[in-house]
């Protein structure tokens, strides 16, 4: 990734992309396509389909970079949302058709917690909010905090992350709700 | 209850409906009461806004430098589709155009081929909707459905739900078969689609194995096409296979060669 761009040289990007400047979007791709491409990642957690992902959401931006000015949030985390929401997507769709049977299951979800590796967080170029987010969860346990960010990123209920992680469902939800009260209680400090 | 008097209770809903963990019932209700209050309301628009933030922690990898290459592809593609319909008045006087010149053309064909080729148009008008990159299709469908005096021969070759997904068209004077694709359907890169002439009688006999680009030309002489009442693709192992072998994967699409009046 190249240098870190301030949220107001992407708004101004963002605002030239909503004007159709191709040059615009690539400085965008440029200054923020390895963030994005982690959050497909973290969603379809499959490098290829990631990349199909990113593809799809930058057209998408390309798209609707008019409506950035509405949605009030900081660039980052505009964009942010447009992938997550595509990457979900993606993941609906292959789920109806492995439902359908079309599709032999090739990339269950790989990560499981056994790593104990707290979820790696990065601050380059996050807005305030994300900064307030980014202290509260590091003080969240790490096997927790992995689940709570993985309920968020592929949109799961807590029989969900229990199958898809192994774990009881008592120790997901029992771990979701304490960090849930963390977190919450927390980020109240910054707000 | 009126969650809206307990703000403990609220920021927890707010919070676990917003992670995503609030399903069901309770995940309704609090939609519900969202709508009613402006304080409810605030309260989740506050906890969807602080759990998108984590879109933003994530630690950066590089994508592949073919990513970008695909979106310039798909922006260039685009483009080119945009500048064909501002040569058009509009959408859709453009597309009645197109249809318009199609029916002319088709009072020279049999009602068989009409109803084909009318398919297509549909197919492809559907199509167009969704995808912008096919305007210039419709118009070299066009513009090659007024040719088709020239042409002579024409298939549209279908799936099992008869949605078209091949236009044929063959040139007598050039011994060439063209191929447009119309459809969605791609091959898998290990994989060929191949061209069969299905005779009345006797096995069926190769034309031709199809590059995976959306226009192919194959030659094939005049005295093999147009005796021929069927054209069929089968999906194959990469590179086809010998057309003593005859078919060996599915055959995905077929479709009637038609002649057009003299």
């Amino acid at each position: 990734m190249n240098e870190p761009l301030l949220d107001t040289q992407l708004i101004v990007l963002i605002d030239r992309v909503a004007q159709r400047d191709a040059q615009a979007l690539r400085q965008l791709y440029d200054a923020t396509s390895s963030k994005l491409y982690a959050v497909a990642v973290r969603v379809v957690s499959n490098k290829e389909h990631a990349e199909d992902v990113l593809q799809d959401a930058y057209l998408n931006i390309w798209r609707i970079a008019a409506d950035y000015r509405a949605s009030l949030s900081p660039p980052m985390a505009w964009m942010g949302v447009v992938v997550r929401s595509r990457a979900l997507d993606f993941l609906r769709k292959r789920k109806a058709e492995r439902a359908l049977g079309g599709v032999d299951i090739d990339d269950q979800f790989g990560d499981g917690l056994d790593s104990g590796e707290p979820t790696p967080l990065d601050t380059s170029i996050a807005s305030e909010q994300a900064w307030a987010l980014h202290e509260c969860l590091r003080k969240i346990e790490a096997k927790p905090r992995e689940v709570l960010t993985l309920a968020y990123f592929r949109d799961l209920s807590h029989g969900e992350l229990a199958t898809q992680l192994s774990l009881p469902l008592g120790t997901v939800k029992t771990w979701i709700r304490r960090s849930l009260e963390q977190l919450r209680s927390c980020m109240g400090k910054f707000a | 209850m009126n969650i809206a008097n307990n703000p403990l209770l609220l920021d927890r809903l707010a919070a676990s409906y917003a992670l995503g963990t609030l399903r069901g019932g309770a995940r309704r209700r609090l939609e519900t009461y969202a709508r009613q209050s402006p304080v409810v309301r605030t309260s989740v628009l506050l906890w969807q806004e602080r759990m998108c933030a984590m879109t933003e922690l994530a630690m950066p990898i590089a994508p592949s430098p073919n990513v970008w290459k695909r979106i310039e592809n798909a922006l260039m593609q685009e483009a080119q589709a945009q500048r064909l319909a501002l040569g058009a008045q509009s959408r859709e006087t453009f597309v009645q155009a197109a249809l318009d010149k199609v029916r002319q053309a088709l009072r020279w064909w049999q009602a068989g081929a009409m109803t084909a080729a009318l398919a297509t148009v549909a197919a492809v008008t559907i199509g167009l909707q969704t995808q912008r990159d096919l305007d210039g299709q419709v118009t070299q469908l066009a513009q090659q459905v007024k040719d088709s005096r020239q042409l002579q021969y024409v298939a549209v070759l279908s799936d099992d739900k008869s949605t078209a997904s091949m236009l044929v068209t063959f040139d007598p004077a050039k011994n060439s078969l063209t191929l447009k694709r119309v459809g969605a359907y791609k091959e898998d890169t290990d994989k060929s689609l191949q061209l069969w002439a299905l005779p009345a009688s006797g096995s069926p006999q190769s034309i031709g194995v199809l590059s995976d680009s959306k226009v192919i030309r194959i030659a094939a002489p005049a005295s093999q096409v147009i005796t021929i009442p069927m054209l069929a693709i089968s999906l194959e192992p990469k590179g086809g296979v010998p057309s003593a072998t005859g078919p060996t994967g599915p055959v995905l699409f077929k479709g009637a060669l038609l002649q057009a009046a003299e």
